[in-house]
């Protein structure tokens, strides 16, 4: 919102600058986003008289003038057709600035110059060139009068302004105007609020003959204050009030649309002015229909209202959305002669919701959403009609109609000393207290524990004994209100093991040199064609764009699109974990209904393992046993204890944990799914572990509390074992068997080579486990393992027709 | 032999300088040898006088001690300087294989530091879904349905219920709901920080993206008032931003706080001019707020505070666009 300083200077009469008022403004909670200089000044313009003028000589377009200027008299080369001797000017003089911007954003700067050889000290201005008009056939040529060396801007007026940008806060439609904003300075300064006095009264009803107003929609609007003015002539504004519109960034329309802009602007009460004669029935109904309509507004967009959209009637017809935008049908024209003035209270949600369907939010509805004074109605358009008299040589109407079904009642609340104390922590005394409380406009009766006020009607958000508070923390300033020099800290409670074993696992991943990424929790609609239940998923029902559509399930998505985007910029060795949510549809939702949302962690590795090096070796792509390897390390940082495998497919493995009967699924690892892999464009090979958080947070509050385990006392006793056994038999299952038969001196198994050959036979192969034994009692012999091992060959004989490879 | 005799051979052999292979040979030569200096004075030890004898062989077993140590010393040093050839593969200049190291985003880095701010200052954690119903998001926070407010964040919708409204849901925006949750389940005081993802349905600039991260604060408990909230904010900034930053509190509006407040903070680097900057909103927790969590305005009180990750990230380190943090590229991760 646009907030013109001099502007303001209307209302409160004060020394402060435009800066210092953007200041207060801000402090006071209408935060200023911007100061900007507007206008001009004249500043180094002056008054000249042309003594001489003759042609240049080496150009046929150009005068050379002889211009004096008061104390001196200047050369100055002109370029404009109708410069003679004997005319009074607007003179630039060397260094000064003209309203003229730049490319490179800066004002035009009058410089000492040579003109094809003639030496120039200043420039004789044409209207436009000083921000006058937009006239530019030549220079302008001034009253004789007016005499050599006066300030230009004795005889314009200086046109400075500063527009203040503030960035309004729902709670205050009070401040969306002038008279608004000056009452919080006022608060702050001390300054008396002066308001514009009205001179008018009128009597009521007197306008029955004219007009006659029908609320039907009482619930959706309380009061509609109509008052006429007669025999006015349109026409182009005074300048005064074309500046006061241009500042703020209104388009200067005609003399009538022009003060119920600049009433809105000043009071902060929407207006709306109809040309009278243009209303066939002259019987305004406000009412709403039960289906949807057409409509052209005045920026003339035909539009489809909804049924339930409340308007303006001429009758039936309709002639105004109520509260947002008027129509062409009855639209100020220059012809109008006649000026309906309509000035009302409409209910905010109605308002917000018709201009919410429409998708059309004007300064209108902006205020009217937001809670427009109720008790201005008549007073902005006694204001309005006085001005438009004042403005258009028109007459006001003796009369009003004012149909007002819906009465407000006043509002009060108690303020408790006590309480202002306890809540602000520093005692403001009561005076001020009081004193702060009345310049807001708040009448106040006090005794000795407590204020009760009665609530200004221009301000909706003050309704209870909180709001009072903040009314006074703002306007004695944030900035005076003490600091403690300590702060008390009791019952200090331990950080939650959730939050503790996050971090954990963010280490775990991050020291075994995974760089962490966060990726974008909405996926595009085109994901949920590469899963094979969609229905699961979880979707965002007005995502601004189709790549918004949907809740990620899974980790996988966005790490296969950050691997795209570095493959695609040359770096293809990658290593990301994600920690973060994923969403899926379920019949018992974790947090709100029918929504599964859990914690996922998810490792991948993609593209190179090694580049090509004189010492590295050949370059070397990832490979899942890479991943595998970086699963286990990462399980064991957590100290999670035992886990197993199960192979889901050729391409997929399990993590589990717990009983085979009962197992608790932990982790997929996995080649990186082959449909994702297809809609991200990955290229690379990609492998993926996504584990589920919230079941490693289940083992690790399960974990007990950890003890020192003593080191083994004696060797282990190491032992090869190579058998024969069909290619697809898998190890992991023959390693399980091994476990299984062991018995617990078995300390640990690998596999240290695996191999095919014709010398083995077609379709077999040669595996060899390496297994190391251990006792606490004892230094193991191979007369304790021989019989082990011959008890597992036995096993993986009759499970697996396996035989020790001779 | 005299005791100077001695001294000056210590002096000579301590200062000798080999340049050569040939310099230490004369070196041994001359001392070490079974004809040098040093086992020539041994053996005169017999013809000396009785009570000379031992002093001498200590004096001379320390010469000899010396001389054997240097000689070794300037050895090594002729040895190592000289080494001119070597094997291709021991060049210890050829360059090592690059070493995949491991990170935490930089967004992590953010929320670790000022987690370790309020942790320190007596503050736990909490979290809370992203998907959120509208009690907790909005009505529970008072929030009144159709009031403008709920324009100030470009809300996601999840699920509209037109009969009832409460039950809509929504991708939260921001972290307040959290502080509901947290004071449904715990009894004053409490005194967390509630970190977490937030949506706002807005297109995807370098300005703004369709979710960011916040930390939302708490504390409620018995006559917590506004001017220990000011003191919270200023300690987290000086603890953030450094000591003697300078400051300012305005309000502001949130619909679940009273009073609220904003506060910005001065910024100016080298290349951009000083201006402020803000840094987080906050205010007193509203009295609606604690009556909707069945807590007695009367008796308790709070305030609660919110500041935006990623804003803070970006300030710090001068990035100027918010998408580099959701794009991944290793050349932006690995400078963190």
């Amino acid at each position: 919102m646009k907030i013109s300083s001099n502007w303001l200077y209307d209302y409160i009469d004060t020394d402060l600058s435009p800066e210092e008022l953007a200041d207060i403004l801000t402090h006071t909670g209408l935060e200023v986003e911007e100061v900007t200089e507007t206008g001009f000044d004249f500043d180094g313009i002056v008054v000249g008289k042309v003594i001489s003028a003759e042609k240049h000589p080496n150009a046929d377009k150009l005068t050379l003038c002889k211009v004096d200027v008061g104390d001196t008299t200047l050369p100055i080369v002109c370029g404009a057709p109708n410069v003679a001797a004997g005319q009074t000017v607007a003179v630039a003089t060397v260094n000064s600035e003209l309203p003229i911007i730049l490319d490179n954003g800066k004002r035009l700067k009058i410089k000492k110059s040579k003109i094809r050889g003639e030496v120039s000290e200043g420039m004789i201005c044409a209207e436009d060139e000083l921000g006058l008009g937009e006239n530019h056939d030549g220079i302008m040529v001034l009253d004789n009068e007016l005499s050599a060396g006066l300030p230009l801007s004795e005889v314009f007026g200086s046109d400075l302004d500063h527009v203040i940008e503030i960035g309004l806060t729902p709670n205050r439609p009070d401040a969306s105007c002038h008279i608004g904003c000056a009452r919080d300075i006022a608060a702050v300064t001390g300054d008396e609020l002066l308001l514009p006095e009205a001179t008018f009264s009128p009597e009521k009803s007197d306008l029955g003959d004219r007009i006659k107003v029908s609320i039907k929609d009482t619930d959706k609007c309380h009061r509609y204050v109509g008052l006429m003015v007669v025999d006015v002539t349109v026409q182009e504004s005074p300048d005064w009030l074309k500046k006061r519109l241009s500042a703020i960034g209104l388009r200067p329309i005609n003399n009538i649309v022009d003060v119920t802009n600049y009433v809105l602007h000043e009071m902060g009460q929407p207006l709306h002015s109809f040309d009278y004669d243009l209303l066939n029935s002259k019987h305004i109904i406000v009412q709403s229909f039960d289906k949807e309509t057409e409509f052209t507004t005045l920026d003339d967009v035909s539009r489809k209202v909804p049924s339930g959209t409340l308007y303006i009637c001429d009758g039936d017809q309709p002639v105004a959305l109520a509260g947002i935008m008027g129509g062409q049908n009855s639209e100020i024209n220059p012809d109008t002669k006649n000026v309906l003035i309509e000035s009302a209270w409409f209910e905010p949600v109605g308002i917000r919701k018709s201009s919410k369907k429409l998708a059309l939010q004007t300064d209108s509805s902006y205020r009217f959403e937001r809670g427009v004074d109720p008790n201005l109605t008549l007073r902005a358009a006694v204001r309005c009609a006085e001005l438009i008299a004042q403005l258009g040589d028109g007459t006001i109407l003796n009369g009003v109609v004012d149909t007002h079904p819906v009465k407000l009642e006043t509002r009060k609340a108690d303020l408790r000393f006590q309480r202002l104390t306890d809540i602000l922590g520093t005692e403001i005394e009561r005076e001020t207290t009081v004193g702060i409380l009345q310049r807001l406009g708040f009448e106040c009766e006090g005794t000795d524990d407590l204020v009760s006020c009665t609530i200004p009607s221009w301000r909706p958000d003050v309704n209870t004994e909180i709001d009072l508070i903040e009314e006074i923390a703002r306007i004695f300033g944030y900035n005076n209100i003490p600091n403690p020099d300590h702060l008390i800290i009791r019952d200090i409670r331990p950080i939650p093991l959730r939050e503790r074993f996050k971090e954990e696992v963010r280490h775990a991943a991050q020291s075994l040199s995974y760089r962490e990424i966060y990726t974008n929790s909405l996926l595009p609609e085109s994901f949920a064609g590469a899963l094979e239940n969609p229905d699961s998923l979880v979707a965002t029902l007005n995502p601004i764009t189709k790549d918004q559509a949907l809740m990620r399930p899974t980790l996988t998505y966005g790490f296969l699109r950050s691997v795209t985007y570095n493959a695609n910029r040359k770096a293809n060795s990658l290593r990301f974990f994600e920690i973060g949510n994923v969403f899926e549809k379920a019949d018992r939702g974790t947090y709100v209904d029918g929504v599964r949302e859990r914690t996922m962690v998810l490792l991948g590795v993609a593209g190179v393992k090694n580049h090509e090096h004189w010492y590295a070796g050949k370059q070397e792509d990832y490979q899942i046993f890479d991943l595998l390897a970086d699963v286990d390390g990462f399980l064991k940082k957590l100290e999670l204890g035992e886990y197993w495998i199960n192979r889901e497919s050729n391409t997929n493995l399990s993590i589990c944990y717990g009983s085979r009967k009962k197992p608790l699924l932990l982790a997929q690892v996995s080649y990186a799914d082959k449909k994702l892999t297809k809609i991200t464009d990955t290229e690379i090979p990609a492998f993926t572990a996504e584990f589920d958080f919230e079941v490693l947070l289940q083992l690790k509050e399960k974990q007990k509390a950890k003890k020192y385990t003593p080191i083994p006392k004696f060797p282990a006793f190491e032992f090869d074992l190579a058998v024969v056994v069909g290619s697809d038999v898998p190890a992991g299952d023959m390693i399980k068997t091994i476990k299984g038969t062991a018995g617990n001196l078995l300390s640990s198994i690998s596999v240290f080579d695996v191999f095919e050959g014709k010398s083995l036979g077609e379709g077999n192969k040669s595996i060899a486990f390496r297994m190391q034994f251990l006792s606490n009692e004892k230094t193991l012999t191979i007369s304790d393992v021989d019989p082990i091992i011959n008890t597992i060959l036995t096993e993986l004989g009759k499970k697996y027709q396996a035989a020790l490879r001779s | 032999m005299k005791k100077s005799d001695i001294q000056e051979l210590i002096q000579k052999i301590e200062s000798f300088n080999a340049k050569s292979h040939e310099d230490l040979e004369q070196f041994r030569l001359k001392y070490l040898s079974r004809k040098g200096r040093i086992p020539e004075l041994l053996a005169k030890i017999g013809q000396a006088a009785k009570e000379d004898r031992a002093w001498m062989g200590q004096q001379l077993n320390k010469l000899k001690q010396l001389a054997n140590h240097k000689f070794e010393t300037l050895q090594e040093e002729l040895t190592e300087s000289q080494a001119s050839s070597f094997n291709a593969r021991e060049d210890i200049t050829l360059p090592p294989a690059a070493r995949d190291i491991g990170s935490y985003h930089p967004l992590t880095q953010t929320l670790q530091e000022m987690k370790s701010v309020f942790f320190r200052m007596g503050y736990t954690i909490a979290d809370g879904p992203e998907l959120e119903d509208d009690f907790h998001n909005f009505t529970a926070l008072n929030f009144p349905p159709e009031h403008p407010a709920r324009d100030m964040q470009d809300t996601f919708f999840i699920r509209k219920d037109e009969e009832n409204p409460a039950n809509d849901q929504v991708l939260r925006t921001h972290t307040s709901p959290v502080q509901i949750r947290l004071m449904k389940q715990e009894k004053p005081p409490i005194r967390a920080i509630m970190p977490g993802r937030v949506y706002r349905n807005e297109s995807i600039t370098a300005k703004s993206y369709c979710l960011f991260h916040q930390v939302e604060g708490l504390y409620v408990d018995k006559g917590v008032n506004f001017a220990e909230l000011k003191q919270t904010l200023i300690s987290f900034a000086e603890q953030v931003f450094g000591k003697g930053i300078k400051y300012r509190m305005r309000p502001s509006f949130f619909p679940f706080t009273e009073p609220s407040l904003e506060m910005d903070i001065w910024w100016e680097t080298e290349t951009r001019e000083g201006q402020w900057m803000e840094i987080l909103g906050a205010g007193m927790v509203h009295p609606n707020v604690l009556r909707a969590v069945g807590l007695d305005p009367e008796v308790y009180s709070g305030f609660a505070f919110g500041m935006g990750v990623e804003r803070i990230t970006m300030q710090r380190y001068g990035i100027d666009d918010i998408r580099l943090f959701y794009d991944n590229d290793v050349r932006f991760l690995e400078q963190f």
